[in-house]
């Protein structure tokens, strides 16, 4: 296996020593995005913060038996956070629940206002809309930044069924938010149809 | 590069050419720089579909969190670990520290013994020289 830069080495180092200073600087660096991953993932806060707990603990056991040049820790901790995301995953399907989605796309509402807040909100719930695979990979490359060869590796895929799971992915994301577009005809959007349909009957 | 390889890729990445793989963006720029129009409205649908993404706010660590998952570091014992290299420093110099003593013991010792041993062959020639009939090696040995 080629060698492997790896900007955390040294940080990894220090963190297997028990270097306080390194453990506080790696919780700074990492906890946020693994946190990121697994809220994307999962659609839940309380179980992303689960999650990225778990991942730290199992990094703070790797660290000090971590053999730089072979991976990239970074790599190394987004499988750990994706395969502990992807057991909570499992688990929901297997007990199924009539408790719906905490987040719900109610689509524009001219009444409350265009604020980011909410395109946020409905932004995550066209993420969370996408087949799984699709959502995984835009995660990873576009929130997580990782390289499409690392993306790829983690999804245990080519780097071109990568990409067609990108291209999908956005596609769909781009018709689900066409309302969001600038210059769009807020009264052509899908919803405000659906609304004055109902109006009328 | 052709433009319908550069759609796929901004389809699949992106308006922005630094998240494309890194094997592709010198292409990229040149097709940008020969086909300016073209990719331009390329690069503008593949914006829309970023601007959406980027509007998805990342969560917040709350302090709570970070504080469990700094003490979590002890619990693996990393804290420990440390205090492990520590303890064994410390040990590591007492050892030093007893084994000084000692050899500084034996030099005070030898010093000691040097200068008693001394005086007592100068008490022995004094002795010897208010003696008649004694021969010095019979005295100093």
């Amino acid at each position: 296996m080629a060698l492997t830069t790896d900007p955390d080495e040294d940080l990894v180092r220090r963190v297997g020593q028990g270097d306080p200073a390194a453990i506080q600087a790696m919780v700074a660096r990492k906890l946020p995005r693994m946190l990121a991953l697994a809220s994307r993932m999962l659609g839940d806060l309380t179980e992303a913060e689960d999650v990225a707990q778990e991942a730290m603990l199992r990094a703070w056991k790797q660290a000090p038996r971590w053999r730089p040049g072979q991976a990239k820790f970074d790599t190394w901790l987004h499988r750990v956070g994706l395969n502990l995301c992807y057991d909570r995953l499992r688990r929901r399907r297997e007990v199924p629940t009539d408790t719906p989605p905490d987040r719900t796309d109610d689509g524009p509402a001219p009444d409350r206002g265009l604020i980011a807040a909410q395109t946020g909100i409905r932004v995550d719930a066209a993420l969370a809309r996408l087949p799984d695979r699709q959502r995984e990979a835009i995660i990873l490359c576009h929130y997580q930044e990782l390289t499409n060869i690392e993306a790829a590796s983690l999804m245990s895929v080519s780097v071109d069924a990568l990409e067609s799971l990108l291209s999908r992915g956005r596609r769909a994301l781009r018709q689900t938010l066409a309302d969001l577009a600038p210059g769009h005809d807020p009264g052509a959007s899908p919803s405000s149809a659906r609304a004055a349909e109902g109006g009328r009957t | 590069m052709k433009v319908e390889r550069f759609q796929e890729l901004a389809e699949a990445y992106g308006a922005d050419l630094r998240r494309w793989p890194e094997t592709d963006r010198a292409a990229a720029e040149a097709l940008r720089r020969a086909e300016p129009v073209m990719v331009e409205r390329l690069l503008f649908e593949a914006a829309m579909t970023d601007a959406a993404l980027h509007a998805s706010a990342s969560p917040q660590v709350s302090m709570a969190l970070r504080d469990l998952v700094i003490a979590s570091a002890t619990a693996a014992g990393l804290s420990h670990r440390r205090m492990q290299w520590i303890a064994g420093r410390l040990a590591w110099m007492s050892g030093a520290g007893w084994a000084a003593a000692a050899c500084a013991g034996v030099v005070f010792g030898l010093n000691l013994t040097t200068q008693l041993t001394a005086d007592k062959q100068v008490d022995a020639v004094l002795y010897q020289a208010t003696m008649d009939g004694v021969d010095d090696t019979e005295v100093l040995g």
